[in-house]
């Protein structure tokens, strides 16, 4: 009933995508990441920082092999994109890449047209290509056809923790495609995360919710079981609705 | 040697790529070169010579989601 998770062949023992940004120090990153049981870790490509190379080098700190998901963050064309995934399958690391495309800095609202075509090219190439999009049906249909291994969704603008805005979205989407489905950003807490596999998402990536929680390597481990209770609420299959009450307790002596 | 790297002007004392990446003491097997907007594979470093008015970029992995 938990099935594992695969996507390009690769199977995954955790439905969490966990990224790796914005946490208080190394040390904690490292004891959230333990506690969340994610196997697929995010990153973004940067120009190194020649007077202090090691300031943001991240890997240093990761401490067991995992699968490394680069993102295109930055970009805001299809053609810069391509470029940032052509250097992060450079390092030898990972041939994955979450294509990101935004032209808006405010909302960092993907940018469908631009997406689109990053996906197609990257996929024909060989990558094994994870578009984050914004939460539209028929777009995540067509970026399924183009060649996606997984499509991502987001559920409100990153880093907002504003939840799943669209929910009825978020559903058709994971009725329609066959791909898996990654509820990526705008999540802010377990409560989301349940919501986000009640759904019927395969997956969520999440970042800011845990990095920046109070706690965050507690709320690194609530997320798991909030993965683990909606996953199990969605094969389970919730009760319909209903505008009245009908009695749990039998009506008649 | 004047380099343009990551953006800024460098006058180094070097011959190969390979000598780039050691001069700032980077970890070869975390970087990614780009020369003149053309990704050049860690296997070919040693090979590839630089010359004056280079543009190189030096990338690696850094947080993010």
């Amino acid at each position: 009933m938990m099935n594992a998770l695969t996507i390009a062949g690769k199977q995954l023992s955790s439905r969490l995508f966990l990224g790796t940004g914005r946490y208080p120090n190394p040390f904690v990153q490292n004891k959230a990441i333990e506690a969340s049981g994610a196997e697929v870790l995010t990153f973004a490509i940067r120009r190194v920082n020649l007077s202090a190379p090691d300031e943001d080098a991240i890997l240093q700190h990761i401490e067991k092999p995992f699968q490394y998901l680069p993102n295109t963050s930055g970009a805001t064309s299809a053609e810069e994109a391509i470029r940032i995934a052509r250097l992060a399958k450079a390092s030898g690391l990972s041939d994955w890449i979450k294509i990101e495309v935004s032209q808006d800095e405010k909302t960092l609202i993907p940018d469908p047209i631009e997406t689109l075509k990053a996906t197609e090219i990257l996929a024909k190439e060989g990558f094994v290509v994870l578009p984050y999009t914004s939460d539209d049906p028929a777009l995540c249909y067509r970026l399924q056809e183009a060649g996606a291994a997984a499509v991502m969704p987001g559920g409100s603008p990153i880093g907002s923790g504003l939840g799943i805005l669209n929910p009825y979205n978020i559903e058709l989407i994971t009725e329609q495609l066959t791909v898996p489905v990654i509820v990526d950003a705008g999540l802010g807490s377990a409560t989301d995360v349940t919501q986000a596999m009640e759904l019927g998402a395969d997956g969520v990536l999440l970042n800011t919710a845990i990095a920046k929680a109070r706690n965050p390597v507690m709320m690194a481990e609530a997320v798991k079981y909030a993965i683990h209770a909606g996953r199990l609420s969605y094969m389970a299959g919730r009760i319909p609705k209903k505008k009245y009450a009908t009695a749990s307790s039998p009506v008649q002596n | 040697m004047r380099l343009q790297i990551n953006g800024e002007e460098h006058d180094l004392n070097v011959v190969t790529l390979k000598d780039v990446v050691k001069h700032f003491g980077l970890q070869e097997g975390l970087v990614v070169t780009e020369v003149d907007e053309v990704i050049i594979d860690r296997s070919d470093w040693n090979d590839m010579k630089v010359h004056d008015g280079m543009n190189i970029e030096l990338v690696h992995f850094v947080g993010g989601g």
